[in-house]
């Protein structure tokens, strides 16, 4: 069902919480329900910032409401990160922000600046050696379409990170935000129990 | 390196660049300044248009151009249902006038600078509406139905002898209705189109499984050349049938990038891609089985009612598959359509076999119980060596095989088969099994190989490699052909100025193009072994006796030239092979529909002369909680005889992941449609419920071998869509064991089960 959005009217997506609706909504909609039609800005606003993403510092100037996701795909050429529904639903959008897990589809890419932000193009080494979950990935056949799998492997870095890899279910359990259509899910359980030993005392967040 | 590659299982050639998110999808194209589009669909299921306001959204800072019917009608020329010979996934064309047929329909593309501008206008636009009251499918008052039969590019309904004479007649009999539902493909990819012009030439990026069709359909509605039109979709990600046909977004970017004179990206909304595209339509099916005293069926009645869109006759009709499983002398189907308002319906992965081998196994389930017989038993009593409609024989048929080596594997000795009798604490315990059949496709297929003087070989194939391992199993048949190490094998697929081959559909990609890769190859070692064989080491052999095996030309007896030598012997430089494959008994004008983009595929069980297919036999366990009555399923074993197969590997994971399907067929997936005005209400995926990891059991898959040189040379049948069929059965006989309640209508849901 595609209803014309009524602006200032949240609607299901109110359900994910208020980051949901400051970065899937139109930001000039959000304002609270009221009679009044939402004023149209007569420009847009830009807001300069700095994103540090894999090590690398980047000055943009932004739309406000331009998510990190966009920000990294559309600004930076990193496509590495899909856009699976934009809506906070999919994992496929998942990025470290100071080595945690965020769905970079609902986070702006304003609250990221300062932060130090991995995408899966920042996993492997220079001379091109994977990081042990990549390595997993492929060895597991961890993956079909491989969509969803940027998302997946940066989950499942922040899922051993986050001390949540303790046992299969638990894995099955953490790893429960990010879809994959293609169902690979027992495939990427092994990979992560395969690379889970190698990642002790090795963290990912550079930014 | 092993002297065979087909049969080995490499790790996916594109593995690499899809863990390092080097891969570039569609959806990922950089193109330079791009202009963003963002749909208005539709908020009524059935009306007009009655006032389109653009004011507003025209006032958004970056707004660039709104394409409505007042802008756009005429511009977009008829490509024809796929179904009748065109391109089109609908026949609704875009933008042309006032009348809504179904909810979501694009009504209006904003233009902007920018997504969020783009959005935000689209936010704005006003759109009016003169609301009639929708028929939503099934109980709806204004619906109509019409017999498949009798519909536009009709079906023939099987049937063989009296079917209703012989159920009156025998002994033990059940008689059941069953309901499948609406199920949308949600792949993670989104419906994105990027469209730019160079020059006079129109660049398409879109996730599809058919570029060569959407070349010609966009060709067609634009009044252009096919040559003027590339469509590129090197990656896809995810398809399942939602990226076969043409949908109507893609030549809306194609003109609006022509009338701003810049590229154009489009990324649809989750929810949008559940009316922008197709989906599972629901059924409602009744099932009538008999049998002898001894289990021999002697009586099939198989109806069904699917629905479709207003316009287009979209059939399922898996009656085709469910007349012809088992040895029954008697067979009556029969499938109608139901005309709602709604969009129209498509192919999902395994489309007609989904919903109608949940009928037919839960019915052969049921009459396995009214027999007091094992339901393995009943199968093998009614296993056949040829199909029962036609009478063709079948090609090669590993049913009984499957269900003995799975039994076996799954311990079904061990099962009560008393319903109620297997628990666990506050779990009850069911075990229940299903035959699966997927029907061997296989199209008119063209390539291009190039083997360089470095021993390097490159394979050129419009093809598509929708998650399925199409790369690697087209390079490991090279490999294989030439006598190369994979690393030596390049493989270029998915974009239409490459040779032909068919739709990434019916699970043929696999069979169609190994076998005209082979034949590429075939002549390219032609050519070496005519030259090798007038001087040299090889000189004076038969050159049909000369085999490419590890980098060198050999004889039977071992004398061997090196692949250099060889090389220079033959050609001053590259050797290029361009091949066409047209498969035993097709016509010949599937090769000219195959250079037109339209879908041609041949094969499987009912054309003859051979019925070929593919099987399998799948066993489930589940626990239903005692008083929660919550499902879960813990295991699932499927074991599948589908010919040879290329890469067990990728073969498994697509199996594996068949068989998760199966579960959220059973268990899940279902659109939830509000009924008073024709809407879906769960669109999107977190309401639209897919099997996360947590509901992902044990796996386990076996492949049997199976040689069957009658379905094509090789001996390969596809198994993408395989896995997930009867699947959703062997969960409702297992709740059934567990429960002693029989669940007709998918998804069970605890509901079901009060
Ligand atoms: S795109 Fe961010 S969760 Fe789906
Ligand atoms: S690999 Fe296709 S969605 Fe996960």
């Amino acid at each position: 069902m595609t209803t014309q959005p009524t602006p200032g009217v949240v609607g299901r997506r109110s359900l994910l919480g208020s980051g949901a609706v400051s970065a899937a909504a139109p930001l000039l909609a959000v304002a609270p329900a009221a009679a009044q039609p939402t004023p149209i800005l007569k420009e847009t606003a830009v807001l300069d910032l700095v994103l540090r993403v894999n090590g690398q510092e980047h000055r943009l100037a932004l739309d406000p409401r331009v998510t990190l996701l966009d920000a990294l795909r559309e600004e930076l050429g990193l496509t590495g990160a899909k856009k699976g529904c934009d809506q906070g639903q999919c994992g496929a959008c998942t990025v470290l922000l100071d080595g945690r897990r965020v769905l970079s589809c609902l986070t702006l890419a304003a609250r990221a600046a300062g932060g130090a932000v991995t995408t899966i193009e920042g996993l492997a080494t220079e001379d091109g050696g994977l990081h042990p979950m990549q390595q997993a990935f492929l060895d597991h056949d961890a993956f079909q379409c491989g969509y969803c799998t940027p998302g997946q492997i940066m989950s499942a870095i922040g899922c051993v990170q986050e001390g949540h890899a303790g046992t299969p279910d638990e894995i099955r359990e953490a790893m429960s935000g990010n879809l994959c259509r293609c169902a690979a899910y027992p495939n990427i359980v092994a990979a992560i129990e395969q690379a889970k030993p190698q990642m002790a005392g090795r963290r990912t967040e550079r930014g | 390196m092993p002297d065979t590659m087909i049969g080995q299982s490499p790790i996916r050639i594109d593995g690499r660049a899809k863990v390092t998110g080097a891969a570039r999808y569609p959806s990922d194209v950089v193109v330079p300044n791009p202009a963003w589009a963002f749909l208005v669909t539709s908020a009524i299921a059935l009306g007009r248009i009655t006032a389109i306001e653009e004011a507003e959204a025209r006032a958004v800072p970056g707004v660039l151009e709104i394409l409505t019917h007042r802008n756009m009608r005429g511009t977009v020329r008829d490509a024809g249902f796929f179904a009748a010979g065109g391109y089109a996934a609908e026949t609704i064309r875009p933008l042309e006038d006032d009348r809504i047929w179904h909810d979501g329909q694009i009504v209006a593309m904003v233009l902007a600078d920018s997504f969020e501008a783009a959005r935000e206008a689209a936010f704005r636009l006003r759109v009016d509406y003169a609301a009639v009251t929708p028929a939503a499918g099934f109980g709806s008052a204004s619906a109509t139905t019409e017999p498949a039969a009798k519909a536009r590019q009709g079906h023939e309904d099987p049937q063989v002898g009296d079917a209703d004479a012989a159920f009156a007649a025998a002994p033990v009999k059940i008689e059941a209705d069953y309901a499948t539902p609406t199920q949308h493909h949600n792949p993670i990819e989104l419906f994105t189109t990027t469209a730019l012009w160079e020059g006079g030439k129109l660049v398409i990026h879109e996730p599809s499984q058919y570029v060569t069709g959407i070349r010609h359909g966009v060709a067609t509605q634009l009044g252009l050349d096919p040559q003027q039109v590339r469509v590129e979709s090197h990656y896809v990600g995810g398809a399942f049938g939602s990226k076969g046909s043409l949908t109507q977004r893609t030549a809306l970017v194609a003109i609006a990038a022509r009338r701003l004179g810049r590229p154009v990206k489009l990324v649809p909304t989750r929810d949008q891609g559940f009316t922008i595209a197709t989906y599972r339509a629901e059924t409602r099916q009744h099932v009538k089985l008999a049998a002898d005293r001894d289990g021999k069926l002697q009586a099939l009645v198989h109806e069904g009612t699917e629905v479709t869109s207003r316009p287009d006759p979209y059939k399922v009709a898996g009656t085709q598959t469910t007349a012809r499983m088992y040895d029954c002398p008697n067979v009556r189907t029969k499938v109608t359509l139901l005309h709602a308002d709604r969009n129209t319906p498509g192919f999902m992965r395994s489309p007609p076999e989904v919903p109608y081998m949940f009928a037919l196994e839960s019915a052969v389930d049921e009459l396995a119980v009214a027999l007091k017989l094992d339901p393995i038993e009943l199968r093998r009593r009614n296993d056949s060596k040829k199909e029962p409609i036609k009478g063709l024989p079948w090609s090669s048929r590993g049913l009984m095989r499957c269900y003995e080596a799975g039994a076996e594997a799954f311990g079904w000795s061990r099962r009560n088969p008393e319903p109620r009798s297997m628990r666990e604490g506050d779990w009850l315990i069911g075990w229940g099994c299903a035959s699966t059949i997927y029907p061997t496709h296989i199209g008119a297929a063209t390539a291009r190989v190039t083997l360089t003087p470095d021993g390097q070989a490159r394979v050129q194939t419009a093809a598509h490699d929708i998650g399925t391992g199409a790369y690697t199993v087209i390079a490991q048949a090279a490999a294989e052909m030439l006598g190369l190490p994979l690393e030596k094998v390049q493989v270029a697929l998915g974009d239409s100025d490459l040779p032909p081959a068919p739709v990434a559909g019916g699970s043929n990609t696999t069979a169609s193009v190994c076998n005209v890769v082979a034949e590429a190859c075939g002549q390219i070692r032609a050519r070496l072994a005519r030259a090798a064989v007038e001087d040299g080491p090889l000189k004076g052999r038969d050159p049909a006796s000369l085999k490419l095996v590890s980098g060198e030309l050999r004889a039977a007896d071992g004398t061997a030239e090196a692949l250099p030598e060889a090389m220079s012997r033959a050609a001053n430089g590259a050797i290029e092979a361009y091949a066409e494959y047209l498969p035993q008994g097709m016509p010949k004008e599937s090769m000219r529909k195959l250079y037109s983009g339209k879908q041609a595929l041949g094969g499987g069980i009912a054309e003859g002369p051979l019925a070929m297919a593919a099987f399998g036999a799948e066993f489930v366990e589940v626990r239903v909680h005692a008083r929660t009555a919550e499902v879960r399923v813990p295991r699932v074993l499927g074991a599948f005889a589908a010919g040879r197969i290329v890469n067990p590997r990728t073969a498994r994971s697509q199996l594996m992941g068949g068989l998760i399907w199966g579960i959220g067929s059973a268990l899940h997936e279902e659109t939830e449609i509000d009924h008073g005005r024709a809407r879906y209400v769960n669109d999107n995926i977190l309401e639209y419920l897919i099997p996360v990891n947590a509901d992902a059991p044990k796996v386990e898959v076996m492949l049997l071998e199976e040689t069957d040189t009658g379905v094509n040379p090789l001996g390969i049948k596809g198994l993408g869509e395989l896995g997930n069929v009867g699947t959703n059965a062997a969960i409702a006989n297992a709740v059934f064991h567990a429960t002693g309640r029989r669940a007709r209508e998918l998804p069970i849901r605890i509901e079901s089960l009060l």
